[in-house]
């Protein structure tokens, strides 16, 4: 028989140690998929881990992917410190797109310094909206934010499909279903000539440490902290739980947001159907493995985007589907949900005689 | 067929902690047996041991000279040796014969047929067919013993039975009890309280910091002399305080206070109607599930019921949240302390903060300001003797009385008019116990009131001016504490009426 138990105290190193033991494990779990699928793991390792910033272009791509999974990340930190499981931040990113897209397309054919931040700003705003549908609905109404973030996901992303087939479609766009390339103040800057890293990249800095600021040093993160740990002494110490779920949701649907708004306005310069290879999702991975953790955040976000690049470089090398950087983002959350299991709780294996287990 | 029971140098370590030091005692048929110790003196490991749920590191245990091999509770079960737990393992929404032909190994109707022989044997009256949940803690613990009787147990160990139990409960599980020792069953009676041992058991053995102090005859003893056996230090004796409160200003006011559910596992709470008086300390007696944890959560203002008017120093308080109430300089020390009043994982200092009142100034303008927070931790440590002076320290590691310290602390420094405060003293040892006590006394002394919602009628009849009792979410008339007896009370709190 087995039997489970809670270990009383865990160390604080450990718990920061065990996403590496995880990332270890992912790699050598990648390895030994590689090996079945007949590739030398350790040549396939290579063009996953290796290859893809070997180059400073490549490592500018790697900011640039880490950028958004930094931003949505750290808004989603806020939540889950406070029991409100926000899984819908790839809504609220397309929702954030959508409108700070929406502005920019109304300036497509002019010119001023003012143009990008108002764009920011309705990108941030609009995230903010989408995330108080649920959390709305979760304090009124009692509804469960995990259902309703997630569903409202597939609602942003029709209407993002709906806007750029229909009314907000290129009229010299040949029926391709996109918008109207922005003009060029409605783009992020970028840093260096001949590569994509932009400005957004600032964005996910500042998120870092104002958020490292609120979490650790304000009356609302210490609301954030124990709410987290004890909803029931939230209520006694008399916190206003209401408001704070209003304002977990909105920080974190204005972060992913800005996520939104920075690849529109980054990489991309327009609106089309796949603006966000699920980043709102795969933040949620991201989150964890930075342990809530402003900086821990920042380095799990770089090791996530890494699996993004390594799988398109893996596609071109070895001739095997995108889709296995999902693989290696599955089997991150897989370890270091397993090791966070065994650091929390002990496994004992009992002996039991024949007899007794017959009884 | 006499029984003999023995232990023999039984020893369990645990890291950091030896929870059973070389343990020998001898136990016979046709006497009780108390075994007497504070919290963590070693008494829940060695019934353990007993129970086979644990297994020792040292030592063996003998029943008649034959050598027992307790590996699992089955094997307790096989040796006849039954155990009652303080709380019940019983499935709720079945009914009471469901609970009992679970582990049965016989059919229904035979079942049925020893079962109404036990009822017959020891006048024992209990429907079979409701659910357990509709029986009062009596009732259900009635089940729990007969669950043992079904296997004709040799020893019987019966492990803090009072705790939930009404004076009347009581007294007929005392009556039980005898009559199974009669019957030649051993029992060993775990239990805090001295007045049970003396009333109760033949022979006491008092443990403490996991070794056997004293083994004695009850007759010999008095509670003093066992309480200093038990906490191994002389007890300053807590006087009862005078009544002196009489035609004080009533500072708290509660009219009209209803308050209705629709969990079934929630009581409803039906026209409470009370005052409280500068200086003076309300009880609040019944058995706990009666409706004190609504109450408490009402008065705290973590529950807003609609219509209920609260009024305190002159001001209309129902509508404001407990960090609001706390402004008006109320304080609240809730029964759980381990998960509401304070959060494990959390330093002390942070636990401290979790009193943010205005004049505090934990929080500058939204700012955490840690060394004002870790000052205040500081002086309550010392003030209020917590066992040590590091703030930083993660409150899961404090003992339970030390903790309650803590958070008496936390609510007491910032001299409430009105601290309302339920069970605080629940689990703890009567070293802290006494400590809490007197803490609770010097408040009234100081013209300050408090609310004392608790299920220990001694310590009611001690620290109240007035008691009155809940039962089934309504309150008694509220009578000055010298009209009052442990005998009343249990009455009142059975559901029963005086006068």
């Amino acid at each position: 028989m087995i039997k489970i138990e809670k270990r009383n105290d865990v160390p604080m190193a450990l718990y920061f140690f065990t996403p590496f033991i995880a990332i270890i494990l992912t790699i050598l779990g990648g390895g030994i998929i590689f090996y079945i699928l007949g590739f030398n793991p350790i040549e396939a390792l290579k063009f996953y881990f290796i290859t893809p910033i070997s180059n400073l272009y490549g490592f500018s791509e790697l900011l640039l992917k880490a950028t958004p999974l930094c931003l949505i990340a750290i808004g989603l930190s806020f939540c889950f410190k406070s029991n409100n499981w926000n899984i819908g931040a790839e809504g609220q990113l397309t929702f954030g797109a959508i409108v700070g897209g929406g502005v920019a397309l109304l300036f497509y054919n002019q010119e001023g310094f003012y143009i990008l931040p108002l764009v920011i700003l309705a990108g941030a705003i609009g995230g903010m909206i989408f995330a108080l549908i649920p959390a709305i609905l979760k304090t009124y109404f009692n509804t469960n934010e995990i259902l309703v973030s997630l569903m409202l996901v597939y609602v942003s992303k029709l209407l993002l499909d709906y806007l750029v087939v229909g009314p907000w479609s290129n009229p010299e766009g040949f029926n391709f279903p996109e918008t109207r390339q922005f003009s060029d103040s409605s783009r992020m800057p970028l840093l260096f000539e001949g590569l994509r890293i932009h400005a957004g990249i600032f964005l996910a800095l500042a998120a870092v440490m104002l958020s490292w600021f609120i979490l650790y040093k304000t009356y609302l993160g210490f609301q954030i902290k124990v709410s987290g740990l004890s909803l029931k002494t939230a209520k006694y110490a008399g916190f206003k739980g209401k408001t704070m779920i209003l304002v977990v949701f909105m920080i974190s649907g204005a972060c992913a947001g800005l996520a939104g708004v920075g690849e529109i306005t980054g990489p991309i310069g327009q609106l089309h159907r796949m603006i966000s290879p699920d980043y709102g999702f795969t933040a949620i991975i991201v989150a964890f493995l930075g342990r809530l953790n402003p900086f821990g955040i920042i380095f799990a976000s770089l090791v996530v985007a890494l699996t993004y690049l390594g799988a398109e470089t893996a596609q071109i090398f070895l001739q095997i589907p995108k889709y296995t950087g999902q693989v290696f983002q599955g089997m991150i959350l897989f370890f270091l949900l397993a090791s966070d299991y065994l650091l929390f709780f002990k496994v004992k294996i009992l002996n039991l005689k024949k007899n007794e287990l017959r009884h | 067929m006499a029984t003999d029971l023995r232990i023999s140098n039984i020893s369990k370590i645990y890291p950091g902690c030896i929870a059973n030091d070389n343990v020998s005692l001898q136990f016979k048929s046709g006497k009780i047996y108390a075994l007497l110790g504070e919290n963590g003196a070693g008494k829940s490991t060695l019934v353990k041991i007993l129970s086979g749920v644990i297994s020792p590191d040292n030592g063996e245990v003998f029943l008649n000279e034959k050598n027992l091999k307790l590996s699992s509770p089955l094997d307790a079960k096989k040796n006849k040796i039954g155990m009652v737990f303080q709380h019940f393992n019983l499935f709720e929404t079945l009914s009471v014969f469901e609970n009992l032909s679970i582990d049965a190994n016989e059919d229904n109707k035979s079942l049925r047929v020893r079962i109404n022989e036990i009822f017959k044997k020891y006048n024992f009256s209990i429907d079979l067919d409701v659910p357990v949940l509709n029986l009062s803690a009596g009732q259900k613990q009635k089940v729990e013993i007969i669950r043992c009787l079904l296997r004709s147990p040799k020893v019987l160990i019966m492990d803090e039975p009072t705790s939930v139990l009404t004076e009347q409960e009581t007294e007929e599980l005392f009556i039980s009890l005898k009559k199974f020792c009669d019957e030649g069953i051993l029992i060993i009676y775990i239990t805090h309280k001295l007045k049970e041992v003396l009333s109760l058991c033949d022979e006491v053995a008092v443990m403490r910091k996991g070794k056997v102090v004293s083994v004695s005859q009850t007759q010999n003893e008095r509670v003093e002399t066992l309480a200093n056996k038990m906490v191994g230090q002389k007890l300053a004796k807590i006087k009862k305080k005078i009544n002196i409160s009489k035609n004080k200003d009533e500072i708290f006011k509660v009219k009209h206070l209803n308050f209705y559910s629709d969990d079934p596992f929630e009581t409803n709470l039906v026209n409470l109607n009370f005052s409280v008086k500068k200086g003076e300390c309300l009880g609040i007696a019944g058995i706990s599930g009666n409706g004190q944890n609504e109450l408490f959560q009402i008065l705290s203002g973590e529950i807003i019921t609609p219509n209920t008017s609260i009024i305190f120093r002159n001001k209309e308080i129902a509508k404001l949240n407990p960090k609001q109430r706390r402004e008006y300089l109320m304080a609240f020390s809730p029964e759980d302390r381990i998960s509401q009043a304070a959060v494990p994982e959390l330093k002390i200092y942070e636990n401290v903060a979790l009193n943010n009142f205005k004049s505090s100034n934990f929080f500058e303008k939204g700012l955490v300001n840690e060394r004002k927070i870790k000052d205040h931790s500081k002086k309550i440590l010392s003030d209020f003797s917590v066992n040590t002076d590091n703030v930083e320290l993660k409150s899961q590691f404090l003992s339970g009385g030390n903790l309650q310290k803590l958070i008496l602390g936390r609510e007491l420094i910032t001299a409430p008019e009105l601290l309302i405060c339920y069970n605080p003293t629940w689990g703890l040892d009567v070293g802290a116990i006494n400590y809490i006590h007197e803490t609770l006394i010097k408040i009234n002394d100081q013209e300050k009131s408090t609310i004392l919602i608790s299920t220990d009628t001694e310590e009611l009849l001690k620290l109240s001016d007035r008691i009155a009792v809940i039962y089934k979410g309504k309150l008694s008339k509220i009578m000055p504490s010298e009209e009052v007896t442990p005998e009343k009370l249990g009455v009142l709190m059975g559901g029963g009426s005086i006068d």
